[in-house]
């Protein structure tokens, strides 16, 4: 006979409770009858089965003519704004013809995508938008950021590196070669797009490569950043220094399984 | 393992890079060049025998080793006057990516038309800031109306 302390009687019972609760946490089992005998805590919220989709060549066309209206938009608020004035008078020039360029591109993808058989898209990615334009956009246009004109300017810059890094990357994921040119030929002018508002935001030639903050050590816009092109995510600082001189950085991806635009994802209202 | 059509069309994208970079070798060795120009044309140059060596990896064995002495000769004219280099170095970087686009049509290996494709984003690049060298004029820096470089 095993002999128990009261103490260990109930640590060993307190086990038991906690293996037969996870236990029935687990549901369900394979190959198991459900008889009802073990009870289950709580209620297993309800799932809905995801979408059966597909990464179509005609969706990485939609969702690079979405990006496409997602830079139109952020040329316009730029626009808009008023903010871009004075020395940064050169940049609303800039940005009327990069709008033109973004819509051409757009109308060129959307042509491909209709000519595989989908819908085109004309409106904006809406999770970028969610997730990176419009947190940006709110930090820039606070009444306090004494730094909103030239924000502005580095959100473009970051749209136009992630246009093309999406041009870039998806050569590799689309089936048809032709189709990857016609992808890489739109993105070289997104890299030239970036290549020029680098020079505003960082001017001079000693900046066209890569360099450092000197206090930081952080890696400074750079026209020509890098020997290769980049798939690396984006930084964009922005927003009025907080008390230790340091300002909100956002990191922007381009886009994932989450944010493609699929055939059944509709322009919403 | 490359087919036959990628070795061909990377052996030709090779050659087009290696005389790329004897033509950026030619002009930093210019006296005319500020500190700062020759700053920034050795990291191009540097970046073109990063892309001949690379493709000179993929390519091993079938490698070539000499550039378009044709295409270099025609170039290197234009570059030995002052007033004309920035507008040749513009057409070079425009050639190249004319060139290299073009020939993604054609090459079979999504992983080798990447590859090029992210060698096009920064010649671009390049070619958007030669153009600001010689003018404020944005098409010129956005627009590109080089024709494809072929084997002479």
């Amino acid at each position: 006979m095993i002999a128990l302390t009261r103490r260990e009687l109930l640590r060993l019972s307190g086990a038991s409770i906690a293996s037969g609760l996870v236990l029935a946490a687990c549901g369900k089992q394979a190959g198991v009858i459900d008889d009802n005998t073990i009870t289950i805590i709580g209620k297993s919220p309800v799932t809905a089965p995801l979408a059966d989709v597909e990464v179509t060549d005609a969706v990485l066309l939609r969702t690079a003519a979405s990006l496409e209206y997602n830079a139109i938009e952020t040329y316009t608020t730029a626009l808009e704004s008023k903010l871009l004035t004075g020395d940064l008078r050169k940049v609303a020039e800039m940005a009327k013809r990069f709008m033109d360029d973004h819509q051409q591109h757009a109308d060129a993808v959307n042509a491909l995508a209709v000519k595989l058989g989908a819908k085109e898209y004309r409106c904006g990615n809406s999770r970028i938008n969610d997730v990176y334009l419009a947190p940006a956009l709110e930090i820039i246009t606070e009444s306090e950021n004494p730094n909103s004109a030239i924000d502005i300017v580095a959100l473009a810059h970051a749209v136009e590196n992630l246009a093309a890094q999406t041009y870039q990357g998806v050569v590799e994921l689309l089936s048809d070669p032709m189709l990857r040119a016609d992808a890489i030929r739109i993105g070289q002018q997104e890299a030239r797009h970036a290549a020029l508002l680098a020079q505003v935001l960082n001017p001079g030639l000693a900046n066209v490569g890569p360099t450092s903050d000197a206090k930081t050590g952080k890696p400074n816009i750079a026209a020509v950043p890098s020997e290769f092109g980049s798939l690396a995510n984006i930084q964009l600082t922005i927003g009025k220094p907080k008390p230790d001189g340091s300002r909100t950085t956002l990191i922007l991806e381009t886009p994932s399984l989450n944010s493609l635009v699929y055939d059944f994802v509709a322009c919403q209202a | 393992m490359l087919s036959a059509t990628d070795t061909k069309l990377l052996g030709f994208a090779q050659t087009l890079e290696l005389t790329a970079r004897d033509l950026y070798q030619f002009v930093v060795g210019r006296k005319s060049l500020s500190e700062d120009e020759r700053q920034m044309l050795t990291q191009f140059h540097s970046h073109h025998v990063a892309y001949e060596q690379t493709l000179n990896g993929l390519l091993g064995k079938n490698s070539v080793s000499k550039r378009n002495d044709s295409l270099y000769t025609g170039f290197l004219q234009k570059l030995s006057e002052t007033p004309n280099v920035w507008t040749a170095l513009l057409q070079i970087e425009n050639a190249l990516v004319t060139t290299h686009t073009k020939s993604i049509e054609s090459i079979e290996s999504a992983k080798v038309s990447a590859l090029i494709a992210s060698i096009v984003t920064i010649e671009a690049r390049h070619a958007a800031i030669l153009a600001t060298m010689t003018s404020t004029n944005l098409s010129l820096a956005l627009d590109n109306s080089e024709s494809v470089l072929v084997v002479s």
